[in-house]
């Protein structure tokens, strides 16, 4: 390994390749990498509903699908369930790998393993019922709402906290009960006591631990809209997703009342006067998204540029038609993005600079700011050029700021190859 | 070092590939997002019968606001006989669903005035819509009121460019006031055969009283009823109701809590600003 990779560069990689050793991350990267395949075909399918079949997708406009394709509804409805069985269940499937790779290396009974997969997905689940049904001593009503891909963080807290838990009981038992049969009694007892604390908060909060998340990280939008704002903002939802709460965070601009204005002031008058050139939309969702919040587009060129490591590669080759559309979950899971440190930096970093960038270029008047609707699925350089009626500044603007991030993630890409072949090299997990 | 650069164009290419429906399609996108697009006021008219002033509906509108949590501003409207228009009351700035009662100077009973009314209507239609930049709103017709707005969505509304989104007619009588069931009146032969005009996006709620068993006292039921001959087929709903009871007829039905009841649900409810939503 004689590259230069810079002090920067190698105390990132020592201290990623610490990182990946604990054992609780190595559980996470285990479980992410384990669900990846689901997340990948609900992606898929979601991509093909949301841009394709869909009146504002942006392929159903441009390609004016609804003239020549034929059972549109039923494809939806296929579709829709298709994502809804993947996507729609992340938080059970990580918190179930969570925390049987925790377990796994402590036990050879696969019902062990099992079993503490079981008892995590359990406890997951009695933190996300109804409230009313439960405490008005109703049948208990399930809540499915909050295990989507923005229930990966929540997830793997559930996940860790249960299997380790089940491992401590695992690592107490009497060594002449160990590695004979199942722990009937430890099972039964730390179901109760996570059911107990599930218990404790649906009776003692109003909302999900999910909502409650979901809900600070939505707080920016009552904020107005100078460039600390949009910084901050791009800052938390960064973390946000990095720490995988993923899903319709930041896609919320077309709806606001600012979005709507400029669309009527643009329809009302000629030539192209906007109110509001400054907003959440007109900025982050438009500048700062290709490929999905975090510039993931630019993460892939950048995995490709690198050439290093065969996995990022091949990673990024399955990830292509999604992140195309900006659908980024699978690149965040596959690789993974989520709960890497090294990436952390780029993933933060990059869309900053595109946002002071961008903010820069509307203050001046370079680029003129986005009016109309952006379709779903536009390929991310194209979302300003279109946004703006055709503008060709802003479409400059636009790939300027892809090969920007682009250069931001190479050093940091090549790192976390790097410290993942180091780490690979190593036997795991038994 | 080739290889590496290799991919990287591929990818490019691909996602330059995918933008070409992009740019072939950007020529037809203003008037895609014109005919998506929904102002965020979206107002109710309301057009009153023969012999009933733009103050017609005061009392009902005091009504609605009474038991809706969105207070509706009253805007009134008098078109004069020239065309000029006279306002009283007015909206309020950030009003999405205003109420404008549209009445008019000549407001006296018959086919010719219908047929001007419906004229005078679009001037002040077309005004209103000058000033405001709505582009999408709801009608409610008393009466002759319903003819009016019948006639102004087959005839004027396509100028205007602004989409209907609900029409709620109250006993209004879509043959006249007339008996025999099997005579045609001149007004209901125009309506007829300007039904294809009607737009396909538009739904209709047609309201009957009923005192007695042939109709509210002073129009014929099946006057009221025709209104279905008219609208089946061609928007893109079409309810008829009859209400009976205490304030069944002709002129009390504006009062009538039923209806009332009929034109929050209907008629004010579930507004959008987002069109298919």
């Amino acid at each position: 390994m004689a590259e230069h990779t810079g002090k920067l560069g190698r105390h990132l990689i020592d201290f990623d390749i610490k990182f990946r050793r604990n054992r609780q991350i190595n559980a996470i990267y285990h479980a992410l990498r384990l669900i990846f395949p689901l997340i990948l075909v609900g992606t898929l399918a979601d991509f093909i509903n949301q841009t394709w079949l869909q009146r504002s997708g942006y392929y159903y406009q441009t390609l004016h699908v609804a003239k020549w394709a034929f059972q549109l509804k039923i494809l939806r409805q296929y579709l829709g369930l298709v994502s809804a069985g993947t996507l729609g269940l992340t938080a059970i499937l990580i918190t179930f790998a969570v925390s049987v790779y925790l377990v796994a290396p402590v036990t050879p009974l696969i019902v062990d393993r099992l079993m503490a997969g079981i008892v995590a997905i359990i406890a997951l689940k009695s933190l996300n019922v109804n409230r009313q049904s439960v405490l008005g001593n109703h049948p208990v009503q399930w809540l499915s709402n909050n295990l989507g891909l923005s229930g990966i963080f929540v997830g793997v807290l559930v996940g860790l906290l249960v299997g380790n838990g089940y491992r401590w009981l695992l690592n107490h038992q009497h060594a002449t009960q160990r590695r004979l049969e199942q722990n009937v009694g430890g099972i039964a007892l730390w179901l109760l006591v996570l059911t107990g604390l599930g218990f404790v908060w649906v009776s003692t909060q109003t909302v999900s631990l999910n909502a409650a998340l979901l809900a600070i990280s939505r707080w920016p939008f009552q904020l107005p809209h100078d460039l600390g704002t949009l910084l901050g903002f791009g800052l938390l939802t960064g973390t946000c997703q990095w720490l995988g709460i993923l899903g319709p965070i930041a896609s919320v601009g077309g709806q606001s009342i600012e979005a709507a204005q400029n669309l009527a002031a643009v329809l009302d008058h000629t030539g192209w006067q906007i109110p509001h050139p400054v907003t959440l939309h007109t900025v982050v969702d438009v500048y700062a998204t290709s490929g999905g919040p975090g510039m993931v587009l630019a993460l892939l060129l950048a995995i490709f540029l690198v050439r290093r490591n065969v996995r990022q590669r091949r990673m990024g080759w399955y990830c292509l038609i999604p992140t195309l559309g900006n659908f980024n979950a699978p690149l965040l899971i596959g690789l993974p993005v989520i709960f890497s440190p090294i990436l952390l930096l780029p993933f933060l970093l990059a869309p900053l600079a595109c946002i002071t960038l961008s903010w820069g270029c509307l203050v001046l008047h370079w680029v003129p700011a986005v009016a109309y609707p952006l379709a779903n699925g536009t390929p991310g350089i194209l979302q300003a050029y279109l946004g703006t009626g055709g503008s060709g500044a802003a479409l400059l603007l636009s790939v300027v700021e892809l090969v920007l991030s682009t250069a931001i993630y190479y050093p940091f890409v090549k790192w976390a190859g790097i410290a993942e072949e180091a780490v690979s090299h190593e036997p795991t997990i038994s | 070092m080739n290889r590496r650069f290799r991919s990287v164009i591929f990818i490019g290419l691909l996602l330059l590939l995918l933008c070409v429906p992009g740019f072939l399609w950007r020529p037809q996108q203003r008037a895609s997002v014109e005919e998506a697009y929904r102002s965020q006021m979206a107002p109710v008219f309301l057009v009153p019968g023969s012999s009933a002033t733009q103050d017609r509906f005061n009392d009902l509108v005091s009504g609605i606001n009474q038991k809706t949590p969105h207070q509706h501003s009253l805007l009134r409207v008098e078109v004069m006989m020239d065309g000029t228009l006279k306002y009283t009351g007015s909206i309020r700035a950030n009003d999405t669903q205003p109420i404008v009662v549209v009445g008019f100077e000549n407001h006296h009973d018959g086919y010719a005035t219908i047929k001007k009314q419906a004229k005078w209507f679009t001037i002040a239609f077309k005004a209103l819509q000058k000033t405001y930049h709505f582009n999408h709103f709801s009608a409610m017709g008393h009466s002759n009121g319903g003819l009016v707005l019948t006639m102004f969505l087959e005839d004027d509304l396509a100028g205007t460019k602004a989409h209907a989104d609900r029409l709620l007619t109250i006993a209004s009588p879509f043959n006249l006031e007339e008996f025999d069931q099997n005579v045609d009146t001149p007004l209901f032969k125009q309506l007829s055969a300007g039904r294809k005009q009607l737009p396909k996006e538009l739904t209709v709620y047609s309201i009957a009283g009923s005192e007695g068993y042939s109709g509210d006292g002073i129009v014929p039921f099946d006057s009221v009823n025709r209104g279905k001959l008219i609208f089946q087929g061609q928007v893109k709903h079409f309810t008829q109701m009859t209400v009976t009871g205490a304030n069944a007829n002709h002129a009390d039905l504006p009062e009538n809590q039923q209806i009332i009841t009929l034109i929050r649900q209907d008629l004010l409810a579930s507004h959008g600003s987002l069109h298919g939503q």
